[in-house]
């Protein structure tokens, strides 16, 4: 830690170890707090499944008016969404990135690859299914591949969320503490 | 690493959430502030306004279309502080824990000094 200045909080004279411990606790809370707050909310992941669900549903329907319809209408609701969510939560309040650290473009570029992989993971399970489906010439390859697409979704969505925010904390406590601490470990 | 230096300042508990919670933001709405710590608008602004005369917290007013909004930020200073004073906090547990290892007996007989 380098040179000290003896602690002597007012009025007490000395500071106990369960105080500090306490105002350790607090402040990883309130750093929690503030990760939790930039990243994207569950219910998110389920309103994109579910809009990603009716898009395959309708495209399997043959309806052309039902295709017209809900094929538009789902992805304005992904659109509209999505572009309404990252705004509003950046609004708020920005998570620290601090410049200086070495590991700041490292944080990037797992948070991109986390990103980026998530949406691979979705789309190839969606075209994979539904063109496996549709080669074997079995029923519903849209509504079953979009199904397939929205339950990795629900499922890597959050689990994107968990390691963002293992990631963003890990940094938060570097910042703080100088001791480096491992994303996938809490 | 920091130096570690006991912040009076950012000890004090609503502060301390503040800058605690300002640590972890590039920068932070006022409106965010104020419901992530329940304080009223008010409360807020005074202890925003202390930190601020310390030159640990920054102030931004700007304009949203016809709506002002205020943000708050962390000055270099202060997130210097608040590391010094985290550094301070973990030397503390730190000798704690030694004086424990060498004389859990006195420890035992006098209690570990509160705030």
């Amino acid at each position: 830690m380098g040179d000290t200045q003896q602690p002597q909080p007012a009025g007490t004279g000395a500071t106990g170890a369960e105080a500090a411990a306490a105002e350790l606790a607090e402040i990883q809370r309130r750093q929690e707090q503030v990760i939790k707050a930039v990243l994207v909310p569950v219910w998110y992941w389920w309103v994109i499944a579910a809009a990603i669900v009716a898009i395959g549903v309708a495209r399997d329907s043959g309806d052309l008016a039902v295709q017209a319809t809900v094929i538009p209408l789902a992805a304005l609701v992904i659109a509209v969404l999505t572009g309404a969510m990252i705004p509003e939560l950046r609004r708020r309040v920005k998570a620290y990135t601090p410049q200086a650290s070495t590991r700041a473009p490292q944080t990037s570029a797992r948070v991109a690859a986390a990103i980026i992989g998530m949406i691979v993971l979705v789309d190839g399970v969606i075209l994979g299914t539904a063109a496996s489906l549709h080669a074997a010439h079995l029923r519903y390859p849209g509504t079953i591949g979009c199904a397939a697409g929205a339950a990795a979704i629900v499922i890597a969505g959050p689990l994107v969320n968990r390691y963002l925010r293992k990631l963003m904390l890990s940094q938060a406590r570097q910042q703080i503490s100088g001791a480096p601490q491992a994303a996938g470990t809490p | 690493m920091s130096t570690a230096r006991f912040d009076e300042l950012i000890h004090a508990p609503t502060r301390l959430a503040i800058v605690s919670l300002l640590a972890a933001a590039q920068w932070a709405d006022f409106k965010y502030i104020r419901d992530e710590l329940g304080l009223s608008d008010s409360a807020l602004s005074k202890q925003l306004s202390t930190l601020e005369s310390a030159g640990y917290v920054e102030i931004r007013k700007r304009f949203v279309g016809k709506f002002p909004r205020t943000s708050a930020s962390l000055s270099p200073a202060g997130r210097q502080a608040f590391e010094q004073h985290v550094a301070a906090l973990q030397q503390i547990i730190a000798r704690s824990q030694q004086d424990g290892d060498a004389q859990p007996a006195a420890e035992a007989a006098h209690g570990i000094p509160r705030r």
